[in-house]
């Protein structure tokens, strides 16, 4: 085998034996920081728009796969030079290895929320493969006189297989671990036994509708986490601090430890369209934050709460929202159960009345009083509103756009909704004819939907079927259409059915 | 030879270690969320759920569409709103806009749930005279029942799109060709297709489509 050849084959196995190691050291200690993840964040943070347009043009969804193959194919050469340029001086292992761990940490080192404990994994590689390159070279003079006629070298290729054998059980194991620890949550959630609330929701009136609680397998999901976090109850915190009196740190075991309160709540994303599916109502149980805030002290001044959740979203909810007394809570369970975990397990926060940029950070782990001024939240960083109360809306369920029907009776149902607010009155209107009245099914509270429906004359031909709603303050739903950006969608539903 | 052997072993290794290491990211587990956080940014200044999708358009056409994923017309950004939100912010589909508009059919578009929408480009429309454009765009029927003749139930990717389908227009229209190219109605040709919306795939054409009746 020629020395060059020699020098790459080692530099590369030396290099993944370093990384799989890294990487099973991240599962075990420091999930997410695994070195190639780390470079990966930083790579595309660090690139200019032009070229994420460019790639994501050009490869679509596959961005991150090809990103990360990249990524790998940069280490492999990098780590082949370094094992050719080994063979002929040994100076070059630390520093070859030294610069792959020096990308690695800067990586690791340049994430959002980094702490020191994120850099041992890259440095750990580097070492790693630093000390595994000597080992495989090291012999190189005697093993050069002792070479085969069919130019293999055995005791290379016997170093070789072993480090690629412990490289592929160190990788094997790493992703055991990360198993493990991501079932763990899901385990933890399972063993869960929510204490019964202290003051719990009134039972649905008679004459609710089916489908008036929104199962939590179907409750919509906005959210940016690609990955739904995993969250260890055991040692999740929530810390309240900035603008109060006495920062406090609450264990999950604090908060169940509390007065709990259930109540059935409407949620709504401000990015719903028109006639959208981004709107369910569930049955949570939760921490009233009110009476938190109190024994903490909200400073004078403060007029914004930053909720964080582990992955560093930020929501901006308006102080005066979580202490006019309306229902804001931490909530730990939702329909029954713990939080599901894409729902925010273990905590999350929910606001009645706002929008849930404005006031349902999932998975909270920090909650800053400050102001206004002083913080943008994420979205409304982003241009979104930084207020986000909810618009009153109605949409149509039944039929749906472009059914087919006999003539005759034909039932229009559907939702309205006005949280804080609630639903005074819903209209129909047929061909854009005069509004006529719905009929209104009894609802939980002003903070839940209001279920609708109407006995709706049908005669043949294509028709349009309308819905408007009036809140209680008596304001009537706008017909003006606007985009959910910046602060909710606005405009009457409108769908297009075919009479038979 | 052996040594190229061991090289390709060598490199199989790592790539696989590599791959396998950021691979939770493609599934429903994993708590990487370092790597996780950014990505949304990119492009998000909308809030919609990830499609979570590797569909990947097609066709010479696409080329048309803006690459910004902060643009309300790129891919990116139509993948995350409905159908009819998606087209209005694609500037090549604004008389097809201006036409569900103008037949209030934006809503049954945008809360249908899941179709297939062929879209004629600007230039499409362009092609029919102006009075008769002008006389279709007039008469809410007639236009209702020519833009339900483009709409197919059901999510169609490009392997089913091929055959005869049932419109909401209530006639059929069929696609005929495979793979990246395909005509649509006999006439018109998929110049960018399977365009991903939050809830409908749209094939985008270069011709209108018209119902018999």
């Amino acid at each position: 085998m020629r020395p060059g050849l020699r020098g790459a084959i080692s530099g590369i196995v030396a290099a993944g034996s370093g990384i799989a190691a890294a990487e099973l050291l991240a599962a075990a200690i420091r999930p997410g920081a695994g070195p190639l993840v780390m470079v990966g964040g930083a790579v595309i943070d660090a690139t200019p728009t032009a070229l994420k347009e460019f790639a994501v043009r050009e490869l679509g969804t596959s961005d991150k796969p090809v990103l990360l193959a990249v990524i790998g194919g940069g280490v492999a050469g990098l780590a082949a030079i370094t094992g050719v340029a080994a063979t002929r001086r040994r100076a070059a292992i630390p520093v070859g290895t030294g610069l792959l761990g020096a990308v690695g940490v800067a990586a690791a080192l340049s994430r959002p929320a980094a702490t020191l404990l994120d850099a041992v994994p890259a440095l750990l590689a580097a070492v790693l493969a630093g000390l595994s390159l000597w080992w495989l070279l090291r012999q190189r003079g005697r093993a050069a006189t002792t070479v085969p006629d069919d130019g293999v070298d055995r005791r290379l290729v016997l170093r070789l297989s072993l480090l690629a054998a412990g490289a592929g059980a160190m990788q094997a194991a790493g992703m055991t671990v990360s198993g493990q620890r991501e079932n763990a949550a899901g385990r933890s959630r399972e063993a869960i036994r929510l204490p019964a609330a202290a003051d719990p929701a009134r039972q649905l009136p008679t004459g609710v509708a089916a489908e008036f609680t929104t199962p939590s397998g179907t409750f919509y999901r906005v959210d940016t986490a690609l990955n739904v976090p995993r969250v260890d109850p055991s040692a999740w915190r929530l810390r309240i601090h900035g603008m109060v009196g006495r920062e406090v740190e609450l264990s999950f075991a604090d908060l169940l430890q509390r007065p709990l309160i259930e109540r059935d709540i409407t949620l709504n994303c401000v990015s719903n369209e028109v006639g959208g599916p981004y709107v369910g109502t569930a049955r949570w149980l939760g921490v009233p934050l009110a009476a938190l805030l109190r024994e903490v002290g909200v400073q004078p001044g403060a007029d914004q709460i930053v909720a964080r959740s582990v992955e560093g979203m930020t929501i901006g909810t308006p102080v005066v929202t979580a202490l006019d007394g309306r229902d804001t809570m931490l909530a730990l369970g939702m329909n029954g159960e713990p939080l599901p975990l894409e729902h925010g397990f273990p905590v999350r926060m929910l606001t009645p009345g706002l929008y849930g940029y404005a006031g349902a950070c999932k998975w909270v782990t920090e909650l800053e009083l400050t102001t206004f001024d002083q913080f943008d939240a994420y979205w409304v960083k982003r241009g979104w509103g930084s207020q986000g109360t909810v618009k009153t809306a109605s949409r149509i369920d039944k039929p749906k756009p472009f059914d087919r029907m006999a003539a005759g009776t034909v039932t229009v149902a559907g939702v309205a909704w006005a949280q804080r607010r609630g639903i005074q009155a819903v209209e129909i209107s047929v061909d854009g004819g005069p509004w006529a009245p719905a009929e209104l099914l009894p609802t939980a509270s002003a903070d839940t939907w209001t279920q609708w429906r109407f006995s709706w004359q049908a005669t043949g031909g294509p028709h349009s079927l309308a819905v408007r709603a009036t809140d209680r303050d008596g304001a009537v739903q706008p017909e003006t259409r606007a985009a959910p950006f910046p602060d909710g969608a606005t405009g009457w539903h409108t769908i297009s059915v075919t009479v038979a | 030879m052996r040594a190229t052997k061991f090289t390709a072993l060598a490199a199989a290794t790592v790539f696989a270690i590599s791959l396998t290491a950021c691979g939770s990211d493609s599934g429903d587990s994993s708590g990487d969320t370092g790597a996780a956080a950014p990505m949304p940014t990119t492009a998000a200044t909308s809030m919609a759920p990830s499609m979570g999708t590797d569909m990947v358009n097609f066709g010479p056409g696409c080329a048309a569409v803006p690459a910004d994923p902060a643009n309300a017309g790129s891919f990116e950004a139509m993948g995350k709103v409905p159908v009819a939100t998606a087209a209005s912010g694609n500037p090549l589909l604004s008389t097809l806009v201006t036409a569900v508009k103008k037949a209030g059919l934006v809503d049954s578009l945008n809360s249908a749930d899941g179709i297939t929408v062929f879209a004629p480009t600007n230039d499409a429309f362009a092609e029919i005279p102006k009075t008769d454009l002008d006389k279709v765009l007039a008469d809410k029927k007639t236009l209702t029942s020519v833009l339900t003749y483009h709409v197919v139930p059901g999510k169609l990717a490009p392997a089913d799109l091929a055959g005869t389908h049932t419109t909401l227009q209530g006639e059929q229209v069929t696609v005929t060709g495979s793979g990246e190219n395909f005509m649509v109605g006999g006439a018109a040709s998929v110049v960018c297709g399977n365009v991903q919306t939050a809830n409908a795939n749209v094939y985008i054409i270069d011709s209108v489509l018209m119902p018999k009746s």
